[in-house]
Formats: C-alpha cells, sequence, structure tokens
C-alpha cells in the first residue's frame, strides 16, 4: 500500500481518495490514508474535494430521530473530557521539566551560597515563644554568633487597634529587661545583634502589650502575651 | 397576520466556534440540527441501531474535540460533520469485516439502489449520476450509503469481484469529470 501511493500517477491517487470517501477501501489501506493525511496535504484536499462531491448522497439515508439517552451520554463524555483537561496539568512533562529545572538552578545557587556563607550560619540559639496560660506556641526567636536575631512569627496574632506589641528582652544578671522594639504581628522582625550584649543560655524574651508607641516608661507594664527561654543549640 | 420571517440560515462554523471555545450549548445546537440526519446515516451504514448509538455518541465527541482543528478553507463545517460522522462507521464496518465472516447475512437496505438516485435532490451530482449505466450507479450507492465492500457489493449484484472494482474506478472517473 504504501509502494502503491509512493508510486501511484496522480491520477491513481485520487482514485484511491476517491474510494476512501466511497468506503470501499480495506481496513489496511483505509488506516494507511488516514496516518498519510496530516502529513500529506495533496492527498488531504483530493480526499477534501471527494467528500465535498458525494456529500449529496447523504441525502438518501432517511433522517431518523436517535433514542433520548445518546444526547446525556454525549454530555457525560464531554464532561469527562472537560475534567481531564482540567487535571491534566499534573501531567504536562513540559510543565514538570521546567519545574524540575528550575529547581536544580535554585539548589545550585543556595549551594553556592552557603559556601561563600561564613562558615557558623546554623542558628546557635533558639527560643519558642508561648502563650502563658495556654503554653500555645506564637513566635520563634533564631540567632547565630555573627547574625541578625530574627523574630519569626507562627500565626497571625490580634492587636488592639490602640496597643502595640513590644519586644523585650533579660539576661540572668541583668537588672532590667531591654526593649528590642515595637512588633507587628505576623511580621519577622530584623534585630543586629551587635546592639546588645551577646546571648546566653535561658535568656528571657517576652511580648507584652503595651500603650500605642511601647511602654511609656521604658520597663514592660502591659500584660505578657508570650514568652520564653533562649536555648542553645549544639 | 403575523408576518413570518424567514429562518436565518443555521451557521455550522459558528457553533463550531464555540465548541472550540468550550460552548456545550453550542454542541447541543449541531446535535438537533443534524442528530437524526447523521443518526438516520449511521443506521444504514451500520444496519445495527446500538451499533449506531455508540457511533452517533462517538461522532459528537470527535466533533467536539476536532472543532479547533476544523477548517472551513478545506470544506463546509456541516459536510466535515458527515465526514467525521461516516469515517468512524466505515472503519468499524471495515474492521469488523476482519474478524467477521464475509458470509454475514445481508439485509436488502435498497434492493433499488440504482433507482435511489432519483431520489436525490436536484444536484450536479445527481445529473451526473444519471448518466451512468443503472449498475454502476448502484455501486456507488451501494458503496456510500450502505456502506457495502467491493465483495458485498459483488454478491449483491450477482457480478464478478473484479468487474465491480473496475465500475467503481470508471464511475468515480466519470463523476470527477462530470462534476468539474
Amino acid at each position: 500500500m504504501k509502494d502503491d501511493l509512493d508510486n501511484a500517477t496522480q491520477d491513481e491517487r485520487d482514485l484511491l481518495a476517491a474510494e476512501y470517501v466511497l468506503g470501499t477501501l480495506a481496513a489496511g489501506p483505509r488506516a494507511e490514508i488516514e496516518q498519510r493525511l496530516d502529513h500529506d496535504p495533496a492527498l488531504q484536499a483530493a480526499v477534501d474535494a471527494w467528500e465535498q462531491r458525494l456529500l449529496p448522497l447523504t441525502e438518501l439515508a432517511a433522517p431518523t430521530p436517535p433514542p433520548a439517552g445518546v444526547w446525556p451520554r454525549i454530555v457525560d463524555s464531554v464532561e469527562g473530557l472537560q475534567l481531564v483537561e482540567r487535571i491534566n496539568w499534573w501531567d504536562r512533562l513540559a510543565l514538570w521539566r521546567g519545574l524540575t529545572a528550575l529547581a536544580v538552578s535554585a539548589c545550585l545557587v543556595l549551594g553556592v551560597l552557603l559556601l561563600r556563607a561564613p562558615p557558623v550560619s546554623a542558628p546557635t540559639y533558639l527560643v519558642v515563644l508561648v502563650a502563658p496560660q495556654s503554653n500555645a506556641p506564637g513566635w520563634v526567636i533564631q540567632a547565630g554568633e555573627r547574625q541578625n536575631m530574627q523574630l519569626i512569627p507562627l500565626g497571625v496574632v490580634e492587636v488592639p487597634p490602640d496597643k502595640s506589641l513590644q519586644f523585650w528582652t533579660k539576661g540572668e544578671q541583668w537588672q532590667a529587661p531591654v526593649s528590642l522594639g515595637l512588633v507587628k504581628p505576623g511580621q519577622t522582625l530584623q534585630i543586629p545583634l551587635d546592639t546588645l550584649p551577646p546571648l546566653e543560655p535561658n535568656q528571657l524574651f517576652e511580648l507584652t502589650l503595651e500603650g500605642r508607641g511601647g511602654s511609656p516608661t521604658g520597663k514592660p507594664t502591659g500584660p505578657i502575651q508570650f514568652i520564653g527561654r533562649a536555648v542553645k543549640v549544639i | 397576520m403575523p408576518v413570518s420571517l424567514p429562518e436565518p440560515p443555521f451557521d455550522y462554523e459558528a457553533q463550531l466556534a464555540a465548541c472550540a471555545r468550550g460552548e456545550r450549548q453550542a454542541l447541543r445546537r449541531l446535535y438537533q440540527q443534524e442528530g437524526a440526519r447523521l443518526y438516520g446515516v449511521l443506521l444504514r451504514l451500520v444496519r445495527e441501531p446500538a451499533v449506531a448509538e455508540d457511533l452517533l455518541h462517538d461522532a459528537f465527541l470527535r466533533i467536539w474535540t476536532g472543532a479547533a482543528g476544523f477548517d472551513a478553507q478545506r470544506g463546509s463545517g456541516r459536510g466535515w460533520m458527515y465526514s467525521v460522522t461516516r469515517h468512524l462507521a466505515l472503519n468499524a464496518l471495515r474492521q469488523q469485516q476482519r474478524e467477521v465472516s464475509d458470509d454475514a447475512a445481508l439485509e436488502q437496505p435498497c434492493a433499488e439502489a440504482a433507482e435511489c438516485a432519483q431520489h436525490l435532490p436536484s444536484s450536479r451530482l445527481q445529473q451526473c449520476l444519471e448518466k451512468l449505466p443503472a449498475e454502476r450507479r448502484a455501486c456507488i450507492v451501494h458503496a456510500y450509503v450502505d456502506g457495502f465492500s467491493h465483495a458485498q457489493i459483488a454478491r449483491h449484484l450477482d457480478a464478478p469481484l473484479g468487474t465491480v472494482k473496475a465500475w467503481i474506478k470508471r464511475s468515480l472517473a466519470a463523476l470527477r469529470e462530470c462534476l468539474q
């Protein structure tokens, strides 16, 4: 068949296209023609012309209303197809290849950054600040010896509009707590370590509810919202 | 007395474009417009209602998924729907014939196939078919409308297989020339 089609004269090819449309070709040659149509514009044009020429013959079949169940079946199948299209992005190889490539580059960049970073980069102190009554954790503090201390929220806390959350710390030998500034709910706070004496184990950290703009006295006056003590990480 | 306006012609191409955009109502309109005629074409080709129903379902799914690829430069939207439908049925018939014995009893859906062509609406094709000898006209109708293979036509017309093949080739060539 392949040879037939390749060696066929234009007239023979046109008659093959005609018999394809007419319906008299056997299964093998039919399949051969259908495979070729996509990349053989001349054959496609010949088939299209015959489809148009013979189309009036369809009038010879008496119209018959299809059974009522056919249309609901079509709707079900179309809905199924639309669902598959929606979830198909899961299966899109190109998408995942792209994301994988992105992830690999991100790993490389991070790796290079880590190699260039100061040798001590892991946090050396960790503090979990919990609510005094419920012990529910609300914030985490991490600090390295040479890096900024970070106060990281674990959730969003409600602060009345006329109040502020103030961040305090006190070493065991210190006479009074020192303010580390005001904290916005849900936001990470960065504190430069060089403004503080070196961190020590068991150092106290707390968040108190103060008037707007912070404690007027420079010492905590409002109720403690979260509290915790520094733990040295080995 | 109210004046009834003539109904605007059904715009197949617009409905197919809407299908390509995912509008299911457009597929419904195409089904309402052509469902009965396409089902009639399928019944005539495969003769079994259950098979024809399955093929009608498959054809409309093919129309739905293929609507985006429909090219109005290549032919009418309506013609494309018939091509999609007929080729699904023809593929089913030809594949089935490999397994099922060729001796399967044939009903006589159109005993006077040669006369069938007279029922065609007046068209160039009808005029050209009328010019063919009766038995060759019957070959074309049996093949296109009834889905008969060469062998089935030969048995039906009680003619040698080789003769039927030659008749069909010559008839197609004659139609092509007549329709130019």
